[in-house]
This record gives C-alpha cells, sequence and structure tokens, in this order.
C-alpha cells in the first residue's frame, strides 16, 4: 500500500461563469480503492469528476492523480485531459456508431501507438473481460444499451489506467439490468485493482459498489464515509434524507445526556426517546434520525427495552418486498418497514420499539 | 515536498483555431471598417484616407424618399405575400390530411434552388406589360392594356415572395411542426370546441414564431437585390440596393452616398435581426419539447383537395410555369406567347455556347464554387466546432464576427470589399482571388449554420471519450468529429457551392474583365440583349450546376471517406 493517497483533492473550486457550482472540497481517494459521489442532481458531482478528468477547468485548488500534479490554480498548472492518463465511462457510454466494436475498444491503444499484435490481443482480453468476446466485429451501431455498456467499459479498461471514472454509467439502463451490473461491475473493479471514482444519483449502487462514499449536496461535502455510516450513522438531516428513508424526531435534549455517547430526546409532546451521539456536536434542540426498517412493531405488549410505546396503526401498505406502515407517535407520523410480521390493519393497536442505538443524533437542529 | 507536474504540450487548438478565426474575422470586419469610413468621410471622395469625417452623405439620402419608399412597400409587400403563402402551406402540410403530403413537402423547397434571378427572368418574360405572354393571351381575348405588370412595387415583391420567401414557409411550419399536440387536445377535453382551441391555444403558440418569421422575411426582401435589378432597373423603378448599384456603377460613381445609403440599409437590416433574436429568445412558450410527436393531422374530408389545389399552385407559379417559359423562350426567334412553326430555333443555344465570355465565365464560376466550397467547408467546419465545443476564450464573440455578413446584403459587403481591397498592397482587385474572398467570408454565416446543425445533435461525450483515451487534439478531429459530421460537411460543401455559382449581389461589383463569372453575366445579357438569348443561358447554367453537382458529390464522399479511414 502507498502511504500517499492515488487522487487528491485539495480546496477545488468550480465556477460556471460567476455561479460557484462546486467547493470549495477537499478529499482523497487511496489506491485501489472505489470511492463514489453521491447526492441529487444539480449537487456538483458530474462537475467534480469532470474537473478531475480535465474535462472542466476549476478556478482555484490542487488534484494531484499518482503524486503528479493535474491542476494547480495558484501555479497555473492545468495539464489536459489527453495527457492525464485517466480512463471514463460516460453516461451516454459515448460509443462511436462510424467504428466496429473492436476499434472502439482499440482506440486508447491506437492512441498510444501500440503494435496490431498488442492491440489484437488486449481488444480480445478487454473484450473477454465484459464478456463480449463475440462481438468484435459488430458495427457499434446494431449494439443494444446493455452490450453498448459493456463496451464503454471495455474501451476504458483496455488501454490499463491506472484510474476509472465513471460518470453514472447505469442510469440508462431498465432496472433489471442495472441490478446484474452493479455486481459485475464491483466484481471487475476488484479483478482490476484499479482506483476508481464513481458518480451516482442511486442510492443502493453507492452502498453496493463503494469503499467510500461522499453524499455531496449544493457543491459541498455533506458526509464522507464507509457504505455503513453513511447509511447507519447520517451526519446530517439532509443525509439522513437522501440516503434511503428516516423517519426524523426533533425535540429537547436532556441536559444530564450531554455527556458521553448516550442522549435522550423528548419530544414537544413530551415522549421520551434514548438515542447515541457518534460525536456530533449537540445543541438545547436536536434531531435524532431513525431508519424505517429499524423501527419494529409487534403486537407482544410485554417488551422491555427502553425505546418502546404502544402505538395505533394509521394505514399499512403492501410494497412486494416489504411492508409500509404508518402509526401515530407523539403527535407526528413514524413509518415503519417490516419483512415480515403480520399484516397490519387501520385501527390496530401495536407495540413501536427501536434500539437506542438506531437512533442517531442529527447535527444542527 | 515538491510535486512533478506533467509537461503541458503546446495547445495546437489556440494556435490553429485561433489563426484561423483572426483571419475569417478580418475578412469580415475589414470590408465593413471600410464601407463605414466611406460613408462617413466628407470632402474630396478621391482622397484616401479621407480629409474630414461628418454626416453630409446621410443628410442627402432625404432628397432619395422615393427610392426608400419604394424599398418599404415592395418589402412590405412581399413579407406580406411570403407569410400568406408560408402560412397556409405550412398549416395545410403540418396540421391537415392532405394527399399526397410527403411529395408535396419535398416540392415546397424546390423555388429556393429556382432562385430569384430565373424567377425573376421567367416572371419578366411572363408578366412584362406590353411583351408578356401573359398580357398577350389577355389582349388575344380581347382585354385592353396588361392584365398584371411586374415591373413595378407589387411585381417585384410577388417574384421575391415566390422564391426568396420560402424561408417562411421553414420557419413556420417548424413551429407548427414543434408544437405539442397535447396542449390542443387538453384544451378539446376540457370541452372548448375546435375553433376555440384554435384561437384560444394554437394561434397564440404559433404568434411569436410567425411574428419573428415576418421580422425576418422583411429584413431579407430589404435587402433583397437580383428581382429588383431583373423586373425594376428597365422601367426606372429603384429600391435601395439596385440605387446603390446605379450609384456605383454609373459614371461618374458617386461613392460616398451609396455608402451612407448602405450603411443607412444595413443598420436596418441590423436592428431587424436583433428583434428577430429578441423575438425568438423570448419565447417564453415551450414547444419544442424533446419528446418526438408528429402533431396531429385534422381531417378536412374533400376540401383537403382544395388545399392540395392550392399547394400546387404555389409549386406551379414558382417552378413549373418559369421553367417552362424560360425553356419555350429559349427555342423561340422571338418570344411571343402564341406559337408558330417558323419561329421555333435553337439558335440561342448555339450563341450562348460559342460566346467566349460565357464559357469562361460558366468556367471561372464553378473553378472558384469548388474552391470557395472546399475552403469554406474546412473554414467553416473548424469555426463552428471552435464556437461549440471548445473552451477558448472569445468564442462568443466569434460567432457573432462570422454570423455578421448575414445581417448585410452581399451588394453593400461586396462595396465595402472593393473599397478596402482597392487600397490594399497586393494588387488583387478585379482577379479571380478577390472574389473567392468575397465567396468565403460571405458564405461564412451559411456554412457555420448548415455544420452547426448537425454539431449540436452530435453528443458531446463521443469527443470527450476520445480525450479521455489520450488522443490529442488533431487526432480526435480527424477519428470521431469529422466522420461523424461528415453528412453536415457534404451538405455544407454543396450548399456553399450551389451559393457561390449563383452569386449575384457581390460578384456584380467584384468581379473584373478578366475574371468574369457566370451570374451577372446573364444579367449583363438580359440587359444589353435578347431575352430568349439569356433565357438560354439561364437554363445551361441550372443544367451544368446539375450536372456539376452529379459528378462531384461521389467524389467528394469518396475523398472524405478515404481520408477518415486511413487514419
Amino acid at each position: 500500500m502507498t502511504t500517499t493517497p492515488h487522487i487528491d483533492v485539495e480546496d477545488l473550486v468550480v465556477q460556471y461563469g460567476p455561479v460557484p457550482v462546486v467547493g470549495p472540497i477537499s478529499f482523497s481517494v487511496s489506491a485501489g480503492e472505489q470511492l463514489t459521489l453521491l447526492g441529487p442532481s444539480g449537487c456538483g458531482k458530474t462537475t467534480t469528476l469532470r474537473a478531475i478528468a480535465g474535462l472542466e477547468k476549476p478556478v482555484s485548488g490542487r488534484i494531484q492523480i499518482g503524486g503528479q500534479v493535474m491542476y494547480d490554480g495558484a501555479r497555473g498548472i492545468n495539464i489536459p485531459a489527453e495527457q492525464r492518463g485517466l480512463s471514463m465511462v460516460f453516461q451516454s457510454y459515448a460509443i462511436w456508431p462510424h467504428m466496429s466494436v473492436f476499434e472502439n475498444v482499440a482506440y486508447g491503444l491506437r492512441v498510444r501507438r501500440k503494435s496490431g499484435a498488442e492491440v489484437r490481443q488486449r481488444v480480445g482480453e478487454a473484450l473477454e473481460l465484459v464478456q463480449m468476446a463475440g462481438f468484435a466485429d459488430r458495427m457499434a451501431s446494431q449494439l443494444s444499451g446493455g452490450q453498448q455498456q459493456r463496451v464503454a467499459l471495455a474501451r476504458a479498461c483496455a488501454f490499463s489506467p491506472s484510474v476509472l471514472l465513471f460518470d453514472e454509467p447505469l442510469s440508462n439502463l431498465d432496472a433489471k439490468l442495472r441490478g446484474d451490473m452493479r455486481v459485475e461491475l464491483r466484481e471487475l473493479q476488484h479483478r482490476l485493482g484499479v482506483t476508481s471514482l464513481y458518480v451516482t444519483h442511486d442510492l443502493e449502487e453507492a452502498l453496493a459498489m463503494s469503499d467510500v462514499i461522499i453524499v455531496m449536496k449544493g457543491g459541498h461535502i455533506e458526509q464522507n464515509g464507509s457504505p455503513e455510516d453513511i447509511y447507519n450513522r447520517p451526519r446530517t438531516r439532509f443525509v439522513a434524507d437522501f440516503v434511503g428513508s428516516a423517519n426524523l424526531i426533533a425535540g429537547r435534549l436532556e441536559a444530564a445526556s450531554s455527556q458521553g455517547s448516550d442522549v435522550t430526546l423528548h419530544t414537544d409532546d413530551g415522549v421520551v426517546i434514548r438515542g447515541v451521539a457518534h460525536g456530533r456536536k449537540r445543541g438545547e434542540r436536536a434531531t435524532l434520525s431513525v431508519r424505517t426498517v429499524h423501527f419494529m412493531l409487534s403486537d407482544d405488549a410485554a417488551i422491555a427495552a427502553p425505546n418502546n410505546w404502544p402505538v395505533t396503526v394509521r394505514r399499512s401498505i403492501f410494497l412486494g418486498d416489504m411492508r409500509q406502515i404508518h402509526v401515530g407517535w407523539a403527535g407526528q407520523e413514524i413509518i415503519i418497514r417490516q419483512t415480515r410480521g403480520p399484516e397490519w390493519r387501520e385501527g390496530q393497536q401495536a407495540r413501536l420499539s427501536v434500539e437506542p442505538e438506531h437512533c442517531v443524533l442529527l447535527e444542527g437542529d | 515536498m515538491p510535486v512533478p507536474a506533467v509537461k503541458a504540450r503546446p495547445p495546437m487548438q489556440l494556435v490553429i483555431g485561433g489563426g484561423v478565426a483572426l483571419v475569417a474575422a478580418i475578412f469580415v470586419l475589414y470590408p465593413i471598417f471600410y464601407l463605414l469610413q466611406a460613408a462617413f468621410a466628407v470632402g474630396d471622395p478621391n482622397v484616401r484616407p479621407p480629409e474630414a469625417y461628418g454626416l453630409d452623405n446621410f443628410a442627402r439620402l432625404p432628397d432619395y424618399w422615393e427610392i426608400m419608399l419604394n424599398t418599404l412597400s415592395v418589402a412590405f409587400a412581399a413579407t406580406l405575400m411570403a407569410l400568406v403563402f408560408g402560412f397556409l402551406t405550412a398549416w395545410i402540410l403540418t396540421r391537415t390530411n392532405v394527399p399526397f403530403r410527403k411529395t408535396l413537402e419535398q416540392m415546397m423547397a424546390v423555388p429556393y434552388y429556382v432562385t430569384p434571378l430565373l424567377g425573376a427572368l421567367a416572371w419578366s418574360l411572363l408578366g412584362a406589360p406590353e411583351s408578356g405572354f401573359i398580357n398577350q393571351v389577355w389582349r388575344a381575348m380581347g382585354g385592353t392594356g396588361a392584365l398584371i405588370d411586374v415591373t413595378g412595387a407589387v411585381g417585384i415583391a410577388w417574384v421575391m415572395a415566390l422564391f426568396e420567401g420560402s424561408v417562411a414557409f421553414v420557419m413556420i411550419s417548424a413551429v407548427m411542426r414543434s408544437m405539442d399536440p397535447s396542449l390542443e387536445e387538453a384544451s378539446q377535453v376540457i370541452g372548448a370546441g375546435r375553433f376555440r382551441t384554435m384561437m384560444k391555444v394554437t394561434l397564440p403558440l404559433v404568434a411569436p414564431g410567425v411574428l419573428g418569421a415576418a421580422i425576418y422575411v422583411f429584413a431579407e426582401m430589404l435587402g433583397s437585390f437580383t428581382a429588383a435589378l431583373v423586373l425594376g432597373t428597365p422601367s426606372r423603378f429603384y429600391v435601395i440596393t439596385t440605387a446603390i448599384y446605379q450609384l456605383v456603377s454609373q459614371y461618374p460613381p458617386r461613392m460616398p452616398l451609396a455608402a451612407a445609403m448602405g450603411v443607412s440599409l444595413f443598420a436596418v437590416m441590423f436592428i431587424m435581426l436583433f428583434l428577430y433574436r429578441r423575438v425568438v429568445a423570448g419565447r417564453s412558450y415551450v414547444t419544442v419539447g424533446g419528446k418526438a410527436f408528429r402533431p396531429r393531422a385534422m381531417d378536412v374530408g374533400a376540401f383537403r383537395w382544395v388545399l392540395f389545389g392550392i399547394c400546387f399552385l404555389y409549386v406551379f407559379l414558382s417552378v413549373i410555369l418559369p421553367f417552362a417559359t424560360l425553356i419555350y423562350a429559349s427555342v423561340q426567334r422571338l418570344a411571343v406567347a402564341f406559337p408558330a412553326a417558323d419561329n421555333f430555333t435553337l439558335e440561342h443555344y448555339r450563341t450562348a455556347f460559342s460566346l467566349n465570355a460565357i464559357r469562361s465565365a460558366m468556367g471561372n464560376s464553378l473553378v472558384l464554387g469548388f474552391f470557395t466550397a472546399t475552403l469554406g467547408v474546412a473554414v467553416t467546419g473548424l469555426i463552428a466546432w471552435l464556437i461549440q465545443r471548445s473552451r477558448l476564450p472569445g468564442r462568443g464573440v466569434l460567432e457573432y464576427i462570422v454570423m455578421f455578413p448575414q445581417a448585410v446584403p452581399r451588394l453593400v459587403f461586396a462595396f465595402g470589399m472593393m473599397w478596402a481591397w482597392l487600397v490594399f498592397p497586393i494588387p488583387i482587385y478585379g482577379t479571380i482571388w478577390l472574389l473567392l474572398i468575397a465567396y468565403v467570408t460571405v458564405f461564412l454565416p451559411l456554412g457555420v449554420r448548415t455544420i452547426t446543425g448537425v454539431l449540436v445533435q452530435l453528443d458531446k461525450s463521443l469527443e470527450e471519450c476520445g480525450e479521455m483515451c489520450g488522443a490529442s487534439w488533431g487526432y480526435r478531429l480527424r477519428t470521431i468529429t469529422m466522420p461523424l459530421l461528415r453528412p453536415g460537411l457534404l451538405a455544407a460543401w454543396l450548399l456553399i457551392f450551389i451559393a457561390s455559382v449563383r452569386e449575384l449581389g457581390a460578384s456584380i461589383l467584384l468581379m473584373g474583365p478578366n475574371s468574369k463569372v457566370i451570374t451577372p453575366a446573364i444579367v449583363e445579357a438580359f440587359f444589353s440583349s435578347s431575352s430568349e438569348l439569356t433565357a438560354a443561358m439561364a437554363l445551361i447554367q441550372t443544367v451544368v450546376i446539375g450536372l456539376a453537382i452529379l459528378v462531384l458529390v461521389p467524389l467528394i464522399k469518396r475523398a472524405s471517406q478515404h481520408g477518415s479511414s486511413s487514419a
């Protein structure tokens, strides 16, 4: 393992005219790691990726890849994209319709003036890798969406770049294919051991594919952590809300609980709920986030956990893989998702409970 | 720790792109500068640079109020007619179930290729007050005087509308075609009748587009030259463009006055085109969506044959009748409406082919067309790419500069060029080189517009992917951009070639005795010899252009394919 990060972004700022789109943001990616930029459209994730690729010119900051400065606003360095030695898979695949599959994949090798034999061999390997070996002579325009995606991937890998950039590569595929490709991409990334930077707005994709996730909002980083961190311990209301569905519970923090990791919250209706702080800053007003899947609903009245309350079922909706139940609790509606359990009916009495460790304190109010 | 940086190669884009952009900008702005200088110069017009500047030349313009009035009335009448034709045919062809719609749609583009010159020649044979065929027939049927007269304001406007007004059809049908039919359906579902829907939804939606077309066409008509030259000059009916030509070509020429007229015309057209951009850009109704739809065709029952008749009449008046007239006139000794066996002859064709001036003019035109188109496509392709795709500073300004010649009538632009290159140290005035420069410059907007139209449809990531694969700018252009743009480049080549070979406004001022080109030669023949011979020459020109295209297109196709596959 190298001690210096493979990709290092420092105080990067990108503007379109006078409008700041990104930054200043800083983060780094270790060699062989897969980092995902996650966020809603317009959050600056694609712009950040394009700035690293060299397709967008930042206004200030520094980008270093493999120990070399690619962009440095202060020193006036901006290496053109074609000289950065990266590779990229585009959202639209960008398969050249006037070339065969072979020529598409061979492009990066031809640019590097590889011999004919080497080109043939490495194109073959790359197509093998994405299971498109039989398609070399096809014209690119005759491929389906999924096949184009694979060719785009083979083309990006063929010249053995050390860094792969992905700009929402799966967003144009249908849901089923997207699920399959997600697994394949992850495997491929592991096999090649290549450092990759991935951009998506799809939570599941981000969770499934990344070593590290950076959640972005309005051009800034909201949270930077492992998928488990992001999901189980959201730092802000935005992350809790964007990353999966969460119940947000606002209230007043009990002063006695302002030490250590445990916190106790009194809602405005006087209900008490315990949670954990995870070292977050805390004020007097605070919000806890509880994932819809972490709440439990049962008809067993004798639960002796710290957080448990009698509730009335307001609505019960069957969603296929799971059931979504709405219950009235402390003057608000709590949403619970369960994969098992009885078919709850409206008006039914039940017991709501949740482990304190799943009630996560958010920063801000 | 000092971190090494990769050495950046010199930016080819900046060197080549910047160079071409600079040359294009000089070609466009240099003549405009001299035009302005001539217009504001006072004192002895033969002293250059001028002794003093002032508004004296403009102060003399009110004396020519009659010409201004003529120009306005011709442009207004022509715009009105063009809009009526355009709106009717656009509506019929996009919104009704008229029979043979596809064929008619293709026919609508033909009048543009017939050109105002052929149209004006043909209609002068048909509608001259004394000798016009229609008036001959009218008198033979017992009428007196002239039934129609194409030598006045209305007649000139009629020819201009028929042959230069098809842009109105193109613009209005684009608006009608891009209108989401669900907007109308929504109105009908709510319970509004067909008429109410038409008044409350359809018309307000197309209104900005029609207004835009009106302004654009009016600006074009103000700067229109050919029809007024052929039809109006013999009867001393002048509009501003023909007046400028007259002032420049008479002896002694009155350059300062011509320049003032040119600058005024150019200022008015510039304002009109600015307004047009405002109208089109400020159109707040989103009628153009990304979704593909075919607007609902209204079932008009048996009335559809009437609508077919209207479209056919337009094609008849602007294509069939003019060509028939020219062919009929060209094979007669003396063109008359009623055929007589001893009046038929092929002598005019023999004369036309034997005239050395004509043969060299045609040859010059073809050679010029070939080089203008080739050079033009290279330059405009590069410029279009720079404007749309590069991250170079100043590309917005570049776009304004290269589209500039569109706002200047070619005659006025040529006047500026004449003035500019007369004092140029290298003597290219009166040579074929000046014509080449002039053509490339005045057709910059045509090429840039055509190629941009194709370029913007090309997904940007196709080129960016080449960048990420490590390909240099030149390599990317050669292996990705150019092959994908080939249809657009070919279309631009053809359009520029055709436009060059038929160019009149710029050529008529800039050609010298040893660099004659065909279209001005035809006009000269019209004024100095018989209309029968002129008809034959015009037809020969049309056929030669057609043949040249047939020969050249496959050649260029092959050459461009070869060029890209050798990469």
